[in-house]
């Protein structure tokens, strides 16, 4: 891990390094899922891969099982069947903490009680960090996510923006090597989820991590993801580039609630452009 | 890509092999199980057939429970509106010196219900101070008595009730009738009524179940009047017919189980609904000047009753020797009160940390470990809401009499436990739902271990909730006589329980010494919990700059 670290470093002066996507090295491989809850199948046989270091966002109708999948992956949830691999490796039964895997909650799940520096801290020192390594990993981490200024504040007295950023360093503080986000930006508004999506972009460049990111919103998934996996009820309906996806959706479903959507939500902003233009 | 079929199918866990904390939960079921459900079976199985007739033939019987329920219900409504009009007071006009008020008002909290009896029979009983003043007979003992002592016993719970929805209520639709221009009676009725009709039924509910199953009252004030507790009590202390006890307290069950079926039929689907916008009282002389009229009343009155305890405690002859002195204290204190005294707070310290840590865990399964076992704990953690402490002290004698543990101070603090534990629970419970769902999974992802984050995170977070819970454990069993009064022997005896003797022997002077002692301690006990609360929101307050 500090070996990727350092590696990263290397890489950002460098700078203009062409999308990791080029090697299409898997990451992880995700086989025959199934989830069932009372009888209802929520996650039905699904399986994908996530290559090392892309930007895959999941998109799809709500209760189509987009939480559960992420939960499944990271070992919150036990699937009924089926196997995740890890370069390889199987890790369906690896216990969480030892996956290399972060996650952020839409709801950020901050602890209240503790300052940002402590809840970025915290989980290193428990995890027997000496103190003064773990506060200088914690500090360097708020340094990046422009959070040093509140180091002392508790999370009540935050912006939603900064709390989620805080969510977000506190998970980097174990250097995952892959981090989930389940609609991470939807508690947030407009001007705020569009800084945070440039700040992930930046923290995945930076960090090398490879990020799985549900979310609602079709823009959101168009503009920051390398990959989109469609879902549509317990299934995955289509896995592509966004340029793919536009091109070939793979059914009615995907062509009128994605693609047409964001083609009107498009021409819409360019008719007023025009109007806008015209009256000038 | 070439996906294999390898399903690695994780085995449904055999039920031998389940987590530590699995095993906790279920011993948390077995117990409460069998404190709270045994028992009452036990009570119940334990009535003879023959009891039926003997009981339901006698008129006495039919005729408490007559008076039980004029008694209770007149007493309710009087409380109910009185409560009303007192948290409409706080929270609704501009006066000031709201906190004393409510301080005030909630004194009668800290006191045994038998105690408002004795207070009122030193105001206006035979030699009351008043009924000497205005020179007149004593109008007290009976029905009159019962209603104003049960008034003053129930009221400051249903005033805490009130005050606590009338904060969460939203002032939006408020304003939005200001514009409207729709009349303030319409606003009442359109508004303010709908939004507590719901919690109102359930303050009335308390309230009722309160009065109807409190004995201290009736006994010390109601004269040849006889209630259905009055009775139960008579029955099972005095003459130790438990078949009998176990009947009547069947019925004294009643009211509760049915607001109990009523809350569980009734959940609160508006719960999530939040205050957009704070109530703030319009300027309104009209308003304040009844708000300080009814206010200053009702404390006056309460603080009344407590001078009077003085009055009787400190002097020599009450009333025909007004002069001071110690010896009704040094009286009450020679009768092994002082033994009394530590006994009182060796239990109520006991119940407060066992009750206190029993509600944390029970509430924590229920709230943040879903599962059956955690639905079947919340069942069990309900019931105990609906037994009075007379039937639940009465089950308690009945099921562990030839216990090792009846007669000593482990059956006290295990039936305050178990009597005083709904209410606390659902205050835990309701503050570990609130706290954010996801904080155990963000522990798990960052390898920390479980019982980390309870005390790291979760505790400190409920650490206010805590405080109350440990000084509502406290404060009531420092005061409670009922569950007690069947389970105490000579050298477990709680000093509220001298009370009761000392009413029945007439000594009023040390009764009142005993009522105060008791009130002092539990105003300490409210004074120390808001010193570490005002301490910690200092703590807060400085980080926060
Ligand atoms: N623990 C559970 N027990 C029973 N059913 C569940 C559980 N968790 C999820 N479900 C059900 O599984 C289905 C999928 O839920 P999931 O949360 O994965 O959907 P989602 O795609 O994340 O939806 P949203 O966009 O609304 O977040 C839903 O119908 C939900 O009710
Ligand atoms: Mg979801």
């Amino acid at each position: 891990m500090e070996k990727n670290n350092k590696n990263n470093i290397k890489e950002t002066k460098t700078d203009k390094i062409e999308s990791v996507q080029e090697t299409k090295k898997v990451k992880l491989s995700i086989e025959n899922i199934t989830k069932t809850f009372n009888s209802k199948t929520v996650v039905d046989n699904v399986s994908f891969d996530v290559y090392d270091g892309e930007f895959l966002s999941i998109l799809g109708p709500s209760g189509c099982g987009k939480t559960t999948l992420l939960r499944i992956l990271i070992g919150l949830i036990k699937p009924d069947g089926g196997t995740i691999l890890k370069k390889g490796k199987d890790i369906t039964n690896t216990k969480i903490s030892k996956r290399g895997m972060g996650i952020v909650f839409q709801n950020y799940a901050l602890f209240e009680n503790m300052t940002v520096l402590q809840n970025v801290e915290y989980a290193l020192i428990v995890n027997k960090t000496p103190k003064v390594i773990a506060r200088k990993r914690a500090l360097t981490l708020l340094k990046k996510m422009h959070l040093r200024e509140f180091e002392n504040k508790k999370p009540y007295e935050l912006s939603g923006g900064q709390q989620q950023r805080v969510a977000i360093a506190r998970t980097l503080a174990l250097k995952p090597d892959i981090i989930l986000f389940d609609e991470p930006m939807s508690a947030l508004d407009v001007s705020t989820r569009l800084e945070l999506c440039q700040e992930l972009k930046r923290v995945q460049k930076e960090f090398k991590t490879t990020m799985i990111y549900i979310t609602h919103d079709q823009e959101e998934a168009f503009t920051l993801s390398d990959r989109i996996m469609v879902m549509e009820v317990s299934k995955i309906s289509q896995i592509g580039t966004p340029v793919e996806i536009l091109k070939n959706p793979a059914n009615d479903y995907i062509k009128s609630f994605v693609c047409d959507n964001l083609t009107n939500k498009i021409n819409n902003l360019k008719h007023f452009v025009e109007l806008s233009n015209e009256q000038n | 890509m070439n996906k294999t079929n390898t399903l690695s199918i994780p085995q449904k866990k055999h039920w031998l092999k389940q987590s530590p904390s699995k095993y906790f939960e279920i011993f948390l079921c077995i117990v409460l199980f069998s404190f709270i459900v045994v028992p009452l079976i036990t009570m119940l199985t334990k009535i003879d057939k023959d009891t039926f007739s003997r009981v339901f033939s006698d008129d006495l019987f039919l005729e408490s429970l007559l008076n039980s329920f004029t008694t209770t219900i007149a007493a309710t409504i009087i409380s109910v509106v009185l409560a009303y009009a007192l948290a409409w007071a706080i929270s609704r006009t501009n006066i000031k010196f709201k906190t004393i008020f409510s301080v005030i008002f909630t004194l009668p909290m800290l006191i045994p219900s038998i105690s408002h009896g004795m207070g009122l029979t030193i105001l206006f009983g035979n030699n009351g101070i008043f009924t000497r003043f205005f020179n007149t007979s004593s109008h007290l003992y009976g029905f009159s008595g019962i209603v104003m002592g049960s008034v003053l016993y129930s009221f400051p719970v249903a005033f805490l009730m009130f005050v606590d929805i009338f904060k969460y209520e939203d002032y939006t639709p408020y304003e939005a009738a200001e514009i409207l221009g729709i009349p303030k009676h319409r606003q009442f009725s359109s508004i303010t009524f709908p939004y507590i009709r719901k919690p109102l039924i359930s303050i009335i509910f308390t309230v009722f179940t309160m009065i109807i199953t409190d004995y201290g009252i009736p006994l010390s004030v109601g004269g040849k009047t006889k209630t259905l507790s009055v009775l139960l009590y008579e029955n099972t202390v005095g003459q130790l017919d438990y078949s009998a006890g176990a009947l009547i307290g069947t019925f004294l069950l009643l009211p509760a189980v049915a607001a109990f079926l009523f809350d569980l039929f009734n959940k609160d689907k508006a719960k999530s609904s939040f205050i957009t916008k704070e109530y703030i009282p319009t300027k309104n002389k009209v308003k304040d000047t009844f708000g300080y009229i009814i206010s200053a009343f009702v404390s006056l009155f309460i603080l009344t009753v407590i001078v009077s305890f003085c009055l009787q405690a400190f002097s020599t002859s009450y009333p025909s020797n007004m002069s001071f002195t110690f010896s009704h204290i040094k009286r009450a204190l020679n009768k092994a009160s002082i033994g009394y005294l530590d006994n009182s707070i060796f239990i109520s310290l006991f119940t407060a940390f066992v009750g206190m840590i029993v509600t944390f865990l029970t509430a924590y399964y229920t709230a943040r470990v879903k599962s059956k076992t955690s639905k079947f704990l919340h069942i069990i953690s309900m019931i105990s809401l609906a037994i009075p402490g007379l039937v639940l002290g009465l089950s308690f004698v009945i099921t562990f009499k030839t216990s090792f543990i009846y007669g000593t101070l482990v059956i006290l603090i295990l039936a305050n436990t178990i009597h005083f534990f709904a209410s606390p629970y659902l205050m835990t419970y309701n503050a570990l739902n609130k706290l954010n769902e996801n904080l155990e999974s963000t522990g798990q992802v960052l390898g920390i271990p479980k019982y980390r984050i309870i005390f790291d995170v979760i505790v400190p977070q409920c650490k206010h909730t805590l405080l109350e819970v440990f000084s509502y454990f406290f404060i009531n069993s420092m005061m409670t006589i009922s569950a007690v009064s069947f389970l105490a022997t000579r050298s477990t005896k709680p000093l509220s329980l001298m009370i009761n003797q000392f009413e029945a022997f007439n000594m009023m002077e040390c009764a009142a010494v005993i009522a105060l002692m008791i009130l002092i301690v539990n105003s300490i006990m409210k004074l120390i919990i808001y010193l570490i609360k005002r301490k910690g929101e200092k703590y807060v307050n400085k980080k926060s700059i």
